[in-house]
């Protein structure tokens, strides 16, 4: 275990000085967290012909972006291009070799990056909420306990689900496309198109139960101080669940596709 | 003169990076920058037809005075004429008469035959089909690449891919060869394989070849002349031959000992260059090293000889010892 | 100008070439194309759930944007990434020293060389929605129209070449850099939707800082009729201007990567 520590330090120190290298890199990738905005100016688009949507207001709305924004940045992950490249380019072959799970060498990039974006991402964020009487985070110590608990849970579950698909890449050379279009299609589920809040209740059911809210809506909900206690229970809830049956598949995916791999060759 | 460069200087400003996180930090918020002379006040002339070696140790400044004979980098100061031309206003014309090719970087396309590059280059220096033909057929032949040119590019061996490289950039019967260690990591085969084809590639076109590498056997297989750059000066143009006999007028007696014996029946054969338990190095003399080798197996307990010219680095390391030599 | 076209027949062959041999590749990126311009489709319907016109636009008119903005993302994808996106590799492999020992116009070659085969749908599948789209308004443009659209359209890709162009040339000073393509993605972004769309000083920037009101905005607006001719005249003279100052700003850099300003 504690080599374990001792190997994430290392692989983190490394990481985190690599991509301190990038100045312009950061700033660019700072930048392109467009795309919410652009979703929120449609809506206050129709908000400035209609007072309320749904019994949403512009702060609403408003405070819904800027927040996808931070739990996008904090949740999302890219493991699955690494892993994918990873193994088209037989770099895999060369990390069976460590003693280490290659697991631990992927996520270690992310971690990295993670760290990056939360010392710049946060301060900007709280500067906007604090700075803007559009966004309020209603958060309490209580509640904002929960909003980590479920960010945390977030890119857990964004971690396991790439790891799912990766693992499909020692069958098919498609995956990159498949997760797209599984991606894709969560994005309505996951209240990235629209807030959840905007579909008729039967939609917003479905959505309650699959994973894709999992890291985007249900944290960004907790922020922005739309869910009860009874809401937030069941979230994390279904985030365990989740969790646990995409890690399960993960690891049987793993196992089975490294006993091709070794059978096949790179 | 084919080529003439006069007092060409090249100076680089380079980023300083230190180590360890607390260094990246510090040059996240203010990076420090330091001048590198590549290429340092350098003289001289080449006629055409010439086959020239540059020689020096990595990052001595053969590659930068490469790529300003290219045209790839502009001087600092000083002069440089190629043809006629000065390769830095890069002269379509000029473009057209000369070929630069770079040891282990690809022009190749990857996933292609060799022939499907051969047509692109073709297309670019908008040679005429007969002449192609004519020209792919000669090259093919002397290179012996009938073999491989159906086969992808990413298929081919190292040596079977730089053979290709040299055909893809000779299409268009440049004038002028620019070749920066075309023999870098291949093996020996392979390495004489390409020297003998520059040597009678150079013989038939009367092409000007200048070559640069760090592996003596390239430049003395190739070269009678030599040029020797070190932290870019030039510390020596002239004859090779000339250079060896005059800096190195001896050779290497290795042997492998059966017991120690001491120092004085080993001076007694030559001076001792160095001596490793039971291994040892003896400087003989050139005219005599023969003469040395068979008084060494009858008189020491010697289970293993071996005769060999002094490494190049030593020889130049002696140069540069010396400071400047004429030839 | 013969040379120029015919290494284009040749470069574009041989990707072909290359490419052909992937052909589940192919297909799976064919019907990827597919359901990216439903999930373009079905997202805008979400907004229309609420309201039956936003700002001005229609549904239908919102798609006919949309096809385009789809259709401007392939040419993205299919010339300029492949390509322009390239140049921070081309430094750091030497490709780029390759190119400018070659007698051919550098900024063709990193402009042209390659081109993303995968994506040949997304124009024919935008222009598809485009079609649809006006056939449920039940509104034809005139044949002027179209003259005018078709004009748009191609300052509008002038438009963002040049744009892109300025862009990547920066990566021959700043290596390191590979997100300039996400940046650019991102912006493109706000093209989906009509500019109206934005609250005004965004609109104010997406026309005049960040010209995307050009890419699909405007070339919309002349299909429907609506385009004023200071607008279209504005557009080619930004379009021509751009692409001069993305030319020189290449040549200069190329300059001070030959180390001539140093």
């Amino acid at each position: 275990m504690r080599k374990l520590l001792r190997v994430y330090t290392a692989l983190l120190k490394a990481n985190l000085s690599e991509a301190l290298e990038y100045r312009a890199q950061i700033f660019l990738w700072l930048i392109s967290s467009i795309f919410p905005l652009v979703m929120m100016s449609v809506w206050l688009a129709l908000l400035s012909e209609a007072k309320q949507i749904a019994g949403w207001g512009q702060a609403d709305f408003v405070s819904y972006y800027v927040g996808m924004i931070l739990v996008n940045h904090l949740t999302g992950s890219w493991l699955l291009w690494d892993w994918d490249d990873d193994m088209r380019t037989g770099g895999l072959s060369t990390k069976l070799l460590k003693p280490i799970d290659p697991f631990h060498y992927h996520i270690s990039g992310q971690l990295g990056w993670k760290a990056l974006l939360v010392i710049f991402i946060v301060p900007v964020i709280v500067g906007v909420a604090v700075l803007s009487p559009l966004v309020t985070f209603p958060l309490n110590f209580l509640t904002s306990l929960t909003f980590i608990l479920a960010l945390i849970f977030g890119f857990i579950l964004t971690t396991v689900i790439a790891c799912t698909f990766a693992m499909l890449g020692f069958w098919s050379t498609q995956v990159r496309n498949v997760y797209q279009l599984w991606f894709g299609a969560g994005q309505f589920l996951s209240g990235f198109i629209a807030p959840l809040a905007m579909f008729p209740p039967a939609v917003r059911s479905i959505a309650y139960v699959l994973p894709y809210r999992g890291y985007l809506g249900f944290p960004l909900e907790i922020l922005t101080g739309h869910l009860t206690w009874p809401d937030i229970e069941f979230g994390l809830i279904t985030d365990i669940i989740w969790i646990t049956i995409f890690f399960i598949l993960y690891r049987m995916l793993w196992k089975a596709g490294l006993r091709r791999y070794e059978a096949v060759g790179a | 003169m084919s080529i003439q460069v006069e007092s060409l200087t090249k100076h680089f400003r380079v980023h300083q990076k230190e180590p360890g996180l607390a260094g990246s930090i510090r040059s996240f918020v203010r990076r420090r920058y330091e001048t590198v002379r590549a290429v340092d006040d350098i003289t001289f002339e080449i006629a055409q037809g010439e086959v020239v070696g540059f020689l020096g140790p990595n990052g001595a400044g053969k590659t930068t005075t490469l790529k300003c004979l290219s045209g790839l980098l502009y001087p600092t100061s000083g002069t440089v004429q190629v043809l006629g031309y000065t390769p830095a206003k890069r002269d379509p014309d000029y473009l057209g008469q000369f070929t630069l090719v770079m040891g282990q970087r690809n022009q190749l396309m990857w996933d292609l035959p060799a022939i499907e590059t051969f047509l692109v280059n073709q297309a670019i220096y908008d040679v005429p089909e007969a002449e192609f033909r004519e020209t792919l057929d000669e090259l093919v032949a002397l290179l012996d690449l009938e073999p491989l040119l159906k086969k992808q590019v990413r298929k081919l061996s190292l040596g079977e891919r730089m053979r290709c490289e040299l055909a893809a950039s000779l299409l268009h019967r440049p004038r002028m060869i620019f070749l920066d260690e075309p023999t870098l990591g291949l093996d020996i085969t392979a390495q004489q394989a390409i020297r003998t084809f520059i040597r009678e590639y150079n013989q038939r076109t009367n092409a000007t070849v200048l070559l640069t590498s760090h592996y003596m056997a390239d430049v003395t297989a190739l070269a009678k002349r030599i040029l020797v750059i070190e932290h870019g000066k030039l510390r020596y143009d002239g004859d090779l031959q000339a250079l060896i006999e005059q800096r190195a007028p001896y050779r290497l007696l290795r042997l492998t000992l059966d017991h120690a014996v001491d120092s004085a029946d080993l001076n007694a054969l030559g001076t001792i260059e160095s001596r490793d338990g039971l291994e040892v190095t003896l400087r003989v003399p050139r005219g005599s090293t023969r003469d040395a080798a068979a008084r060494a197996l009858s008189t020491l307990p010697v289970e293993d000889v071996a005769i060999e010219d002094p490494a190049v680095e030593d020889i130049i390391r002696e140069v540069f010892e010396m400071g400047e030599v004429n030839a | 100008m013969r040379k120029y076209l015919r290494l284009l027949a040749i470069f574009y062959k041989n990707t072909l070439i290359n490419e052909l041999e992937y052909r589940l590749n192919f297909l799976s990126n064919m019907f990827l194309s597919l359901f990216w311009l439903t999930w373009a489709a079905l997202s805008v319907r979400v907004y229309f759930f609420h309201a039956d016109s936003i700002q001005g636009w229609t549904y239908y008119q919102t798609l006919i944007v949309m096809g385009l903005f789809f259709g401007m993302n392939g040419y993205r994808q299919m010339i300029l990434t492949p390509n322009l996106s390239r140049i921070s590799e081309y430094v750091r492999m030497g490709t780029l020293d390759y190119m400018l020992t070659k007698p051919v116009d550098s900024q063709f070659m990193v402009s042209l060389r390659n081109i993303g085969v995968y994506n040949w749908g997304d124009p024919l599948l935008g222009l598809g929605l485009v079609i649809f789209a006006l056939a449920h308004l039940g509104v034809w443009p005139s044949p002027m129209q179209i003259v005018l659209f078709v004009v748009m359209l191609v300052a509008a890709a002038v438009l963002l070449y040049s744009l892109n162009l300025i862009l990547q040339t920066t990566t021959i000073w700043l290596v390191n850099v590979e997100r300039v393509d996400t940046l650019v993605q991102g912006l493109l972004e706000t093209g989906r939707f009509p500019v109206n769309f934005y609250g005004g000083w965004v609109r104010a920037a997406l026309t005049v800082i960040v010209p995307v009101a050009f890419m699909t905005t405007f070339p919309t607006q002349a299909l429907l009729g609506r385009l004023n001719s200071s607008t279209a005249l504005i557009s080619v003279a930004a379009a021509i201007i751009f692409l001069i100052i993305a030319s020189t700003f290449w040549r200069f850099a190329l300059h001070s990567y030959t180390g001539a300003s140093s």
